[in-house]
């Protein structure tokens, strides 16, 4: 074998190592990450889709925080370490506060000590949409309850008029108690409202929700409610399901089973 | 004596190449199927096939983005953001992802790219109270 020989199979070899290394994620390509787009050349359809989570409370454990830590991870969410300045974007709550005209004035002690996971509904018919002077929150083509923090001026309608308090407001600058940040999305600044974006960014990258995909116990469940094939629609077909308030009127995508 | 052991050698070399092809042609199979497995498990639930981006240039001519960046930028958020349409056609057909991070793919070189001109211009931008801007972006 001459030399040149060697020294060409030595790099290509090399070479192959560094495309792996690079591709496992261990050496970063760069920094900021590349998006996979869907063929979205054309407008999307209005209402084709609607996005909607299912969440099994029946596997849900009481101590568990994983998709809590992972969606305010994933989303730049800064922790101020006192209530007063809290934003959250996904909650856990009892069953009296998510559901609390429920018919069944006598719970089981199982139920009444599970604890169920809390986010924006992105209803159908949603309160801080209407409410909102500057058109900052919209219910996107998909049925997703965005937020333009462009257009946000932080007058807090939309808190005051979300029954079931999935917004917060920005105190203070968010950046100061980001302790872990990520450059994949960016944060909020003071004075606007933020909330769950049903991780519509990720959607963007081919990715699931950050909640599902933290959940050890695979309790949730994400889909179109449109497609009567989708997972959530054969879940939602075979089981008794509650949404939050329904009696409201404001048609949450989110779903409970009990 | 002389002529067994050369042709030894020349059966060792053959074995040598031989080895060195199989391991690499291995280690392309079993990178492959990692691959193959990696993207099969990221599937998202009901999206279309992504399409390809080519974001290696700039977007239009310097002298245009120059003095119209603003409103490229306006025009973006706007309709990525809230028409969801996330791509950018060029006027010579190419084909970029509506975001901050496409221009940052190239100008995040130069720690100073949007820092330097507004400075000069005296013009505060508010992107970079929550965007990540090229002074902040790790490297």
């Amino acid at each position: 074998m001459n030399e040149q020989r060697r020294e060409f199979i030595k790099k290509t070899a090399s070479g192959v190592l560094v495309a792996l290394g690079a591709a496992s994620g261990l050496i970063p390509a760069f920094s900021l990450e590349k998006t996979v787009l869907p063929v979205w050349d054309e407008e999307p359809v209005p209402g084709k889709i609607r996005w909607g989570m299912l969440i099994d409370t029946r596997k849900c454990r009481a101590d568990c925080q994983q998709c809590i830590a992972a969606c305010h991870h994933e989303h730049n969410v800064p922790d101020f370490k006192n209530s007063r300045d809290e934003i959250r974007w996904i909650e856990k709550n009892s069953y009296e506060h998510l559901f609390p005209l429920a018919s069944n004035q006598v719970v089981s002690k199982e139920i009444r000590d599970r604890s169920f996971p809390a986010l924006c509904n992105h209803c159908a018919d949603s309160p801080c949409v209407r409410v909102c002077p500057t058109g900052a929150t919209f219910r996107r083509w998909d049925g997703i309850v965005a937020m333009d923090y462009h257009r946000c001026n932080g007058c807090r309608a939309c808190m005051a008029a979300c029954p079931y308090g999935s917004r917060s407001f920005n105190w203070q600058d968010p950046r100061v108690a980001i302790h872990d940040p990520v450059t994949v999305y960016p944060t909020r600044e003071q004075g606007v409202v933020e909330k769950c974006n049903f991780c519509s960014d990720r959607m963007v990258r081919g990715l699931q929700p950050a909640c599902l995909e933290a959940c050890p116990e695979s309790a949730v469940t994400f889909g179109d409610l449109n497609d009567s094939n989708s997972d959530i629609r054969i879940l939602l077909g075979s089981n008794a399901t509650m949404q939050c308030r329904p009696q409201l009127g404001t048609k949450p995508s989110v779903f409970y089973i009990l | 004596m002389i002529w067994a052991v050369s042709r030894m050698e020349a059966k060792m070399k053959i074995s040598r190449q031989f080895l060195i092809i199989a391991v690499s042609a291995l280690f392309l199979f079993a990178a492959l199927y990692f691959f193959r497995k990696g993207e099969a498990e990221t599937a998202p639930p009901a999206l279309h096939p992504p399409s390809a981006i080519d974001s290696t240039k700039c977007i239009a001519p310097a002298a245009f983005m120059r003095a119209k960046h603003m409103q490229v930028l306006y025009e973006w958020r706007n309709s990525s953001v809230r028409a969801g349409n996330r791509v950018h056609v060029a006027a010579n057909g190419s084909r970029f992802e509506k975001s901050l991070n496409t221009c940052l793919g190239c100008h995040s070189n130069n720690r100073f790219f949007c820092y330097n001109c507004h400075m000069y211009a005296n013009v505060k931008p508010t992107c970079w109270n929550c965007h990540l801007s090229p002074m902040e972006t790790p490297r």
